[in-house]
């Protein structure tokens, strides 16, 4: 072999050689899945792979030997890029746009590396061109759903702050709730609805000089151990009943008013809470104030009777004889004296009744005779009013009732005298006595000048008088029919009426029949 | 001879007033201004009848009472009490302590003494 022809020969192998590395790096290049662009220096486009091809939509002829700003259309990111690939071998820029054959763009990220020959000297670029729309999506997933989890995240925590704050403001009401309970001047108990004490309050502890840790937790029944509470638990009994400003003397100096209120919680019963009201002031002004009318009214009696005799003597010549016009004056006076005697009277009987020692020793008595006995006391004034009067008795003997025989007089006395007073004369008046198993009912008829509407509700009260009997009758104290309500309700009876202006007015009163005391005394 | 009745009441014009009433039904009247010279007086005086006040200077009217109920003499004369109130504990006291009646002074006209004082021991 010659020379040459030797040359000739590794010439075409090595040809051969370069011709299967081209087209090895040739499939290489385009089957890989990144998108591959060769560049000049002069950032002209010399190759692309076919991943580029379906990447960008162009065929190479028609982007070959385009300048790069052919895709990449942002001109500050690509002087960047220029200059970063003078100083530097490989550059990665994370996000830019590649605008593609339809125009459209789409977000890529691009990495450069600069090519160089056998001297070092720079001849161009290789550039892979990765599509990031996915990636994109993705993270903009991901960024929407970090931004939920972080709203959702805010929402929970507001939702725990409002829980905090409900729980703080919860909490601050019941300390508030609390302190209004420890700090309130009545006395207060709470029973539940065991009729166990579960709380009590200091002014309570105060009251009956006892320690809330002696007590708490324990029924009500056994607190009637503990000497102070007695009175108490005697008035609520075993099951807290209700009680409305009832007055229960504790010790001296002090009386406390009780009233218990049920607490309920929808329909659910939660107990009853007692409310101890001290009273112990008031009830001395009371009695002060009754003492003192007390005190005068006996005061006034004195000169009062003194005057009262002097007068009737007068008025029955036992002093001298005085002429028939003197006569008229004093008697006048007489009368005048005897209404303020009336009154002074009243006052006392209201005094009493205020004071609480009103009535005295009740004893087994024939009713029918007490109403006949008031009746005979106005026998001449029923006359001489020409009133009709009747007396409408039972068939049978009327069980015997305990009275305080005085003061049930007084009351039927009352009764007849308005029923008398007011009533025209040659008007109508009746009693009528009524026997029902376990009461007897009094009926006072009259025809007379009645209760106007409006004041039917006072007609009970101390002091009231109705405006059509003050025009009719100067007369009157307006006790009368407040003493026989106190009287009557003293001996458990009930008093109520009807009543028309003009057309007459009926009283009813009972009282009740001890039964058993008179089985009692048949068995003797 | 006149019967003769012991008034104890410290009111001058009610001793004044009731005094000629008596005096003028034929009675022989002594008056005492108090329970101490009323106590004094029925010992001395022996009346038939005492009318008697409650409400006085010194001696009370019960007191007198109580007083006359540890002298037999004097435990038994009758006695009426003239008062100005009549509450009923005050009658239960006074008949436990003998007394014969009560008298309430607004209640009552001088006659109607007269009347209890006629029943008790007659003109």
């Amino acid at each position: 072999m010659t020379e040459e022809k030797f040359y000739k020969e590794e010439l075409k192998i090595l040809k051969e050689d370069f011709n299967d590395l081209k087209t090895y790096l040739d499939e290489i290049r385009n089957i890989l899945p990144v998108s591959v662009c060769t560049l000049s220096s002069f950032w002209v486009i010399v190759d692309i792979n076919k991943a580029t091809e379906t990447l960008t939509g162009y065929r190479p002829l028609e982007i070959i030997g385009q300048p790069i700003n052919f895709i990449l259309q942002k001109k500050q990111e690509l002087e960047k890029i220029k200059e970063k690939a003078e100083k530097e071998e490989k550059i990665v820029v994370e996000e830019t746009l590649l605008t593609l054959k339809n125009k459209k763009e789409i977000p890529v990220s691009i990495s450069m590396v600069g090519r160089k020959d056998r001297e070092g000297n720079l001849i161009g670029y290789f550039l892979s061109i990765t599509d990031t729309t996915e990636t994109k999506k993705y993270q903009n997933r991901l960024e929407k759903g970090t931004k939920a989890l972080e709203e959702s995240r805010s929402a929970l925590m507001n939702m725990l702050e409002d829980i905090e704050g409900a729980r703080r403001e919860a909490e601050e009401e019941r300390n508030k709730t609390f302190a209004i309970i420890q700090n309130f001047v009545d006395g207060l108990l709470f029973f539940d609805k065991e009729n166990n004490l579960s709380l009590i309050n200091p002014q309570a502890e105060v009251f009956f000089d006892i320690k809330r840790s002696d007590i708490i937790g324990k029924p009500i029944f056994e607190l009637s151990t503990f000497p102070t509470l007695g009175p108490l638990t005697i008035l609520l009994g075993r099951e807290v009943r209700g009680v409305f400003r009832k007055e229960l003397p504790i010790k001296e100096h002090l009386t406390l008013e009780v009233s218990t209120v049920p607490m309920v919680s929808g329909e659910e019963k939660l107990g009853n809470l007692v409310i101890l009201h001290d009273i112990t002031r008031e009830k001395m002004i009371e009695r002060m104030k009754t003492e003192f009318v007390s005190l005068s009214a006996h005061q006034l009696r004195t000169p009062l009777s003194a005057i009262k005799w002097t007068l009737r003597m007068l008025l029955d010549g036992d002093l001298g004889e005085i002429t028939k016009e003197q006569k008229e004056y004093i008697g006048k006076t007489y009368e005048s004296n005897e209404r303020m005697i009336d009154l002074i009277n009243d006052l006392l009987n209201v005094t009493r009744i205020e004071e609480g020692r009103y009535l005295y020793e009740p004893t087994l008595t024939d009713f029918q005779a007490i109403v006949q006995f008031v009746i005979n006391s106005f026998k001449e004034e029923i006359k001489k009013k020409r009133i009709k009067f009747e007396f409408k008795k039972t068939e049978e003997k009327l069980p015997e009732v305990k009275v305080d025989v005085e003061k049930m007089r007084l009351a039927v006395q009352n009764l007849l005298n308005n029923a008398i007073s007011y009533t025209p004369s040659g008007g109508e008046v009746t009693i009528s006595l009524k026997y029902d198993k376990d009461k007897i009912e009094v009926a006072v008829k009259d025809t007379g000048i009645g209760i106007p509407q409006d004041q039917q509700e006072r007609v009970f009260s101390k002091f009231f008088r109705a405006t059509n009997a003050i025009r009719k009758e100067t007369k009157g104290t307006g006790l009368g029919l407040y003493i026989a309500k106190n009287i009557i309700e003293a001996h458990g009876g009930k008093i109520w009426f009807e009543s028309k202006e003009d057309k007459g007015s009926t009283f009813y009163f009972t009282l009740p029949v001890e039964k058993r005391f008179e089985e009692f005394l048949k068995r003797l | 001879m006149a019967k003769k009745i012991l008034l104890i009441e410290d009111e001058q014009i009610m001793f004044d007033l009731l005094q000629k009433k008596l005096r003028g039904e034929g009675y022989e009247v002594s008056i005492a201004k108090d329970g101490e010279e009323g106590l004094r007086a029925m010992r001395e005086v022996k009346p038939d009848l005492i009318l008697l006040d409650i409400v006085m200077p010194k001696i009370g009217g019960f007191e007198v009472m109580e007083e006359m109920q540890k002298e037999p003499e004097l435990k038994k004369i009758p006695i009426i009490v003239i008062s100005n109130s009549g509450q009923p504990v005050e009658l239960d006291r006074a008949q436990k302590f003998g007394a014969r009646d009560w008298l309430i002074k607004t209640e009552f006209d001088p006659q109607e003494v007269i009347d209890k004082v006629v029943k008790q021991i007659g003109k």
